[in-house]
């Protein structure tokens, strides 16, 4: 085994992992809300892409954006259906609510794109740059990258802007923000087409690394999961320790273990730190 | 007429033993009713953790998967009876329980779920890549089931020889459903959900009632799983997929929670729009889909929230 390419993979599948579960963190942290449909919604921006370069031959650089800025527009749609329960904070309904979406995308999305398997063709990925015996594309250093700065800039947005401490102070006790005249709706909606964007971002960056199928939902994403738990709900920093984290741990699970069983040991380990540390790593204890 | 409710759903549940009868008695007919009665027993497994303890527990494919596992490999395998298949699926249910109640403990709302999710998740992966569990193929070839009741002898080779049984499963399940409802640990879940501060001030261990309920419910889907092994003569890592999970979920909220036979109704309304309203694999999915997220959106009570919302304008 390569260590040194084992650590690259690492890299690029934390990326993408972080790069997936950042919007999911900071709906979680904000709303309390889990998304049960954020697979599907990673789908369909990536089925989105595929159709805008297929049907109407714009290209990879056009098609990312627009399926960014189709899945920000269908975030506030979502969002303003589900405003009435989540400034009641039903979150036991909101989850089931968001399963049944999912439910409804996937099903759309088979009647509309096919069964069949597609590909997502990034001109980036053909660019592979070797170094000695390591060896990695340009598609991962444009998702390395694009992910240090969305953490980045978000960070800065959550940390040093007026914008960041109204979705702080919404997340911490909506009604008190809302007596000080915050309009906590209008955050959770922004808040929620964040996560709609990023999570279309992360599929226009990741997708063409493999097949793309309109069944893959959840599982797709599942990781994820692993992400937003393991990095502390809503923690921003957390996520992207978690995602590389995590990245580093598939890579070299699957090339010195099993490469059948790495979810089943990533969940494994979440399990390990739930019973442990029940707030996740970023716990303060 | 409140004090009547209760009975009378009973009375109503074991009256349908003859609706396959009453509607004409073809296999279809057949088919669809033992279908209901097994899913209906799944969902009251999931009702019992979403109605009385007010989670969403998304792991409970797990135990309606390891009780199809558990009749099909120990069927086929060694040859046991449908006794002893559904004891020992009861058995690793409750095991299986056990280990994902203590595990979750400390977890509550988003968290609980994400983790029952999580561990559906792993056995699903587990079950498609052991050898042992069948693997991708899952166990084929599960002989009818053989059960003797009260010395007679029950073979179900056909959906309609096995509908007494699926019934009979369902009557079992509501009674369960109707002792635990009246049950010191019933009323001390609803407690527990509704005011845990006032729970805890009354003495009731709120870890313990959220550990045991999880653990009961376990059974309840192993069982229905238990008979889709024989109803299907198939097992594999489909018993995984979301589809069984969405319509656990749909089956509960539909008509309302914490209602006996809501979950029997859902089930109904369902799968009867699935076998005879049917518009295709990938439209029913957005129907059951859009069932589930519209009715939580406008009447969060299910339909028995419509229903009082009508009452209450007619009245006004």
């Amino acid at each position: 085994m390569n260590l040194a390419q084992q650590i690259i993979n690492g890299l690029v599948l934390g990326s993408g992992y972080a790069l997936i579960a950042i919007g999911w963190t900071v709906l979680l942290g904000a709303a309390r809300l889990v998304n049960f449909a954020h697979g599907q919604l990673y789908m369909l921006a990536a089925f989105l892409a595929w159709a805008a370069m297929q049907q109407f031959g714009v290209d990879y650089y056009v098609a990312v954006p627009i399926a960014v800025l189709a899945l920000g527009l269908l975030g506030v749609v979502l969002q303003g259906v589900m405003l009435p329960l989540v400034m009641k904070q039903n979150l036991t309904s909101l989850m089931i609510v968001t399963l049944g979406f999912g439910y409804v995308f996937q099903g759309g999305a088979a009647r509309v794109f096919g069964g069949d398997p597609q590909r997502l063709i990034s001109p980036l990925q053909a660019e592979s740059i070797r170094y000695g015996d390591i060896w990695f594309t340009l598609q991962d250093v444009v998702t390395l990258a694009g992910t240090l700065l969305l953490f980045g800039f978000l960070w800065l947005v959550m940390n040093r802007t007026r914008l960041g401490a109204l979705v702080r102070s919404v997340a911490e006790d909506p009604k008190l923000a809302q007596l000080f005249g915050i309009n906590a709706a209008r955050v959770y909606i922004g808040v929620f087409v964040f996560e709609c964007a990023a999570v279309a971002l992360g599929a226009g960056l990741v997708a063409p690394r493999s097949p793309i199928l309109t069944s893959m939902g959840f599982d797709e994403v599942i990781l994820t999961f692993v992400v937003v738990v393991l990095g502390g709900i809503g923690s921003v920093g957390g996520s992207l320790l978690a995602g590389f984290g995590l990245g580093m741990f598939t890579a070299l699970f699957g090339a010195l273990v099993s490469p059948a069983y790495t979810t089943a040991a990533a969940f494994l380990l979440l399990l390990i730190v739930l019973v442990t540390r029940p707030g996740g790593l970023a716990a303060r204890r | 007429m409140t004090r009547l409710a209760t009975p009378l759903a009973l009375l109503l549940a074991a009256l349908a033993y003859f609706v396959p009868a009453a509607a004409g008695g073809t296999p279809v007919v057949y088919a669809a009713c033992t279908t209901i009665a097994i899913l209906a027993v799944m969902a009251y497994g999931a009702d019992l953790i979403l109605s009385y303890l007010g989670e969403v527990s998304l792991g409970h494919t797990i135990f309606w998967a390891a009780g199809g596992y558990a009749a099909a490999m120990l069927s086929v395998g060694p040859g046991w009876n449908g006794w002893m298949t559904a004891g020992a699926s009861v058995a690793i249910a409750l095991v299986l329980a056990c280990v994902l109640g203590w595990v979750t403990l400390r977890t509550r709302e988003f968290v609980f779920s994400l983790v029952t999710y999580a561990a559906a998740v792993v056995a699903m992966e587990v079950a498609f890549n052991w050898s042992f569990l069948g693997g991708s193929d899952g166990i084929v070839g599960v002989p009818p089931l053989q059960l003797t009741v009260l010395g007679r002898g029950i073979t179900g080779s056909t959906n309609a020889e096995l509908w007494p049984v699926a019934w009979g499963l369902l009557m079992l399940t509501l009674l369960f459903i109707q002792r635990f409802r009246q049950s010191r640990l019933g009323t001390s879940a609803l407690m527990v959900q509704m005011n845990p501060d006032l729970a805890q001030a009354l003495g009731v261990d709120a870890r313990s009632v959220r550990f045991l309920v999880f653990v009961a419910s376990a059974p309840i889907s192993a069982l229905a799983g238990w008979l889709y092994a024989y109803q299907r003569a198939y097992v594999g890592p489909d018993m995984f997929e979301s589809y069984f999970l969405v319509l656990m979920l749909t089956a509960i909220v539909i008509v309302g929670r914490r209602l006996l036979l809501g979950p029997l109704i859902g089930t109904a309304l369902i799968i009867v729009q699935q076998t005879f309203f049917s518009i295709g694999g990938d439209g029913d999915k957005i129907v059951l889909g859009a069932v589930l997220a519209v009715i939580l959106l406008l009447w969060p009570k299910g339909l028995i929230g419509l229903w009082e919302l009508m009452r209450v304008r007619r009245a006004s």
